[in-house]
């Protein structure tokens, strides 16, 4: 019986002009969007690349500075010294033998690999790069290059799969079923249907499948493609289970717009209070409501600048700087190059350096501990008010999903200063010990290995975006089923 | 076949139905006659269960239509007013998606049967239905009702607006199925076509049924005239209701 129904609606659909424009417009933008989903990620690889590749390259240069003073030393005869701070080009040992020098004028790059789905939706990685320089320079630095000002913005404006899916999937989606109700009742086939041993249960539920199926096995495929197309490490399970959560979540995402398509139909208007109805929903719940609740959350935890944090770090070094001051002299601060070579306070004031950097880390540190404890705090926030919208339910759930959610991204940055404070000790020992780094010591230098999450983790905070848009979904089917005991059919 | 028992419906504050009894056997034409508003329709949505009766019941063959609206519906067929199709699919394949609907299901071949039997141009039956006139579009109607085997018909003013070629060829279209024993309940304004093609006309007016007649026992005047004096009558408790007020 249903099945008559089913095909039926199937095929009024395919037969209307609309609705194949709609698919083609549809299979355009997700077309569309991999591209560009595509590109954002490339983009940061290359950026990633390029970065990684210059600062070794100069580790590269230091180290051969090295072997060839190592040659040296080995043909002349010596000792193999330790360079000072000089920066005068000379017979002496090469920069390259300095820890100091080494640990603090090279940059490591730590990436944040993206996950085969990274693409679909980009997140925030725009604003928060997946790869940043380690150094023994002050820890802030680690996020110099991000834009930190308002991460929680949820409109971020990519045009990645995950805002077609957000945004033009229920625009989509309350095109074809509006008047899933209204259309038959105006037309007056609804009296002639309902006539037949259909109840208006079984009616309702034939149409949303027909136009639901359609729409998933459409967006199965173009999903497919696109993951096909751009996607990558397709031989990792990691990828198609990652697949397979978008898929859910997209399931569940649109049923929620074709239940609301039926609820107000059921209200028995016409067509076009229905669309008003509904263009007014996806209104509210798509962009009033996240909008509101980013506001929220800036204007309840607003995120101190960076502009702040560089001034307070200014402040921070040249207190640290001033009390160094006294027991150095100018002289050796202004002419560092002039200096005389193995001159010990040419070394001292290396020592300096790093205490002053040492100390601005100390004095910075919780400004910035503070700034990141408030963009938790904003974060936390949109996580608590996300139930008030399947948008950002929706928004959060993808971004789990894709690994380019804010919480994967500190799972990295805490790798990150975890890092940072290895590689400092490294050099910082060595250097207070005046231990030169031989070409071999290259090889020792600490290697950044990213720590991929447990995926347990990742779930419990994918499942409340799923439980709530599951609630939503559900909510939205009882209302018509309670309500449709009401709905008049009218005979002529 | 049909049966309406003390069948009360009230929308908001008007009664539109107050307590009917009426009954249609096999082979029964019934005609509904009465004034617009006198509850013609709402007597035949209670039937279809298009809406539920406050108190009184209606069913088809013994059975209640509000506890088995399924069972009841496999054995109805409705023609209202306007017999409403889907434009873009042509008269077959609306004949066939009905059928289907009503749990039956034909060749293409039977499907053209039912189509010319109901006096339907052989080359219209491949055109879209968006370009039919009201008569042919009731006569796919009808069509609809055949191939449903329908053993109880509705109809709500179906003839309302045609042409006298359609209208008489329509009533030759009822005959046929009266004489397959079908029970048929219509609507009707056409004092004449009611006592031509019915066997029995019911007078109602303001929800109530006020007089019953059998076709073979009246004249065309006798008709016209019981029916304008239960009109003229009902205005007058209309006046009195009025004033009173
Ligand atoms: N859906 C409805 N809502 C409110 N009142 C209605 C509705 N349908 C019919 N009525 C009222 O019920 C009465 C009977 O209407 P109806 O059965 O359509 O009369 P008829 O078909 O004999 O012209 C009228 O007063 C009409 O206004
Ligand atoms: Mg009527």
């Amino acid at each position: 019986m249903k099945r008559i129904i089913i095909s039926h609606e199937a095929r009024q659909l395919f037969r209307s002009g609309a609705f194949r424009a709609l698919l083609l417009l549809m299979a355009g933008a997700v077309a569309f969007a991999a591209w560009s989903g595509q590109r954002s990620i490339d983009r940061q690889a290359e950026g990633a690349n390029a970065a990684a590749a210059f600062e070794d390259g100069r580790r590269a240069r230091m180290r051969e500075g090295t072997e060839q003073y190592q040659a040296r030393v080995l043909a002349e005869g010596g000792e193999y010294q330790f360079a000072s701070a000089s920066h005068s080009p000379g017979a002496g040992p090469p920069q390259g033998t300095n820890p100091g020098v080494v640990g603090s004028t090279t940059a490591k790059y730590l990436t944040l690999p993206p996950t085969g789905l990274a693409s679909f939706s980009i997140g925030q990685s725009d604003i928060q790069l997946s790869y940043v320089p380690v150094s023994m320079n002050p820890a802030m630095n680690i996020t110099r290059d991000n834009e930190l000002e308002n991460p929680v913005n949820l409109m971020t404006g990519s045009f990645d799969i995950a805002f077609v899916v957000i945004f033009l999937l229920p625009i989509f989606i309350l095109a074809i079923s509006y008047d899933l109700l209204s259309s038959e009742k105006e037309r007056g086939t609804l009296a002639m249907i309902l006539a037949h041993p259909i109840s208006l249960r079984e009616l309702l539920a034939s149409k949303i499948v027909a136009r639901a199926g359609v729409l998933l096995a459409g967006i199965l495929a173009l999903g497919l493609a696109a993951l096909l197309a751009v996607g990558a490490s397709l031989d990792q399970t990691d990828t198609w289970v990652r697949f397979g959560l978008w898929m859910a979540a997209t399931l569940l995402y649109a049923l929620f717009w074709f239940a609301l398509s039926v609820l107000v139909n059921v209200y028995g208007r016409n067509s076009a209070a229905n669309g008003i109805a509904l263009a007014g929903a996806w209104l509210a719940l798509v962009v009033v409501a996240p909008t509101l609740v980013s506001l929220l959350a800036t204007t309840l935890y607003p995120a101190p600048s960076r502009m702040e944090l560089t001034t307070a770090a200014r402040q921070a070094q040249t207190e640290a700087e001033s009390a160094y001051m006294e027991r150095l002299s100018e002289y050796y601060y202004d002419h560092l190059e002039l200096v005389p070579e193995g001159d010990g306070s040419a070394m001292d004031f290396l020592t300096v350096a790093m205490a002053n950097r040492n100390a601005v880390d100390k004095a910075v540190r919780p400004l910035h501990d503070e700034f990141q404890a408030q963009l938790n705090r904003q974060e936390s926030l949109v996580q608590r008010f996300q139930f008030i919208s399947p948008a950002i339910m929706m928004q959060l759930a993808l971004n789990e999903i894709s690994g380019t959610s804010a919480d994967r991204y500190e799972h990295f940055l805490n790798q990150a200063y975890d890092f940072r404070a290895e590689w400092s000790e490294f050099f910082t020992v060595r250097f207070l010990q005046r231990s030169p780094l031989r070409p071999a010591d290259y090889d020792q230098f600490p290697v950044f290995e990213h720590r991929e999450e447990p995926f347990g983790a990742v779930m419990t905070r994918l499942l409340p975006s799923l439980l709530g848009m599951l609630a939503l979904l559900a909510t939205a089917i009882v209302v018509p089923l309670l309500r449709l005991r009401r709905y008049q059919v009218a005979a002529t | 076949m049909l049966q309406a028992v003390k069948l009360t419906k009230r929308y908001g504050g008007i009664e539109a139905l107050k307590g009917l009894d009426m009954t249609v056997e096999g082979g029964d034409i019934y005609c509904l006659l009465g004034a617009n508003g006198a509850g013609k329709t709402t007597t035949i949505s209670l039937f279809l269960n298009f809406t539920e009766p406050d108190a009184g019941t209606a069913s088809v063959c013994g059975l209640d239509v509000t506890r088995e609206p399924l069972e009841t519906k496999k054995l109805l067929a409705y023609i209202p007013e306007q017999v409403m199709l889907y434009g873009n699919l042509t008269a077959l394949e609306n004949l066939r998606y009905f059928a289907q609907l009503g749990g039956r299901d034909y060749s293409r071949e039977e499907y053209r049967g039912f189509l010319s039997r109901v006096g339907l141009q052989p080359e219209a039956v491949d055109r879209r239905v968006k370009t039919y006139s009201k008569g042919m579009r009731q006569k796919v109607g009808v069509a609809i009702a055949l191939a449903k085997q329908a053993r109880a018909l509705l109809l709500d003013e179906p003839t309302a607006g045609l042409d006298p070629k359609a209208s008489n060829e329509f009533s030759e279209l009822l005959l046929k199925l009266k004489s397959d024993g079908a029970a048929i309940l219509m609507a009707t304004h056409d004092l004449f076509r009611a006592r031509e093609t019915g066997t029995r006309i019911g007078i109602m007016r303001e929800g109530r049924l006020v007089d019953e007649l059998s076709t073979g026992e009246v004249t065309h005047a006798d008709v016209e005239k019981i029916y304008l004096q239960h009109m003229h009558a009902g205005g007058h408790y209309a006046q009195q209701g009025a004033s009173s007020a």
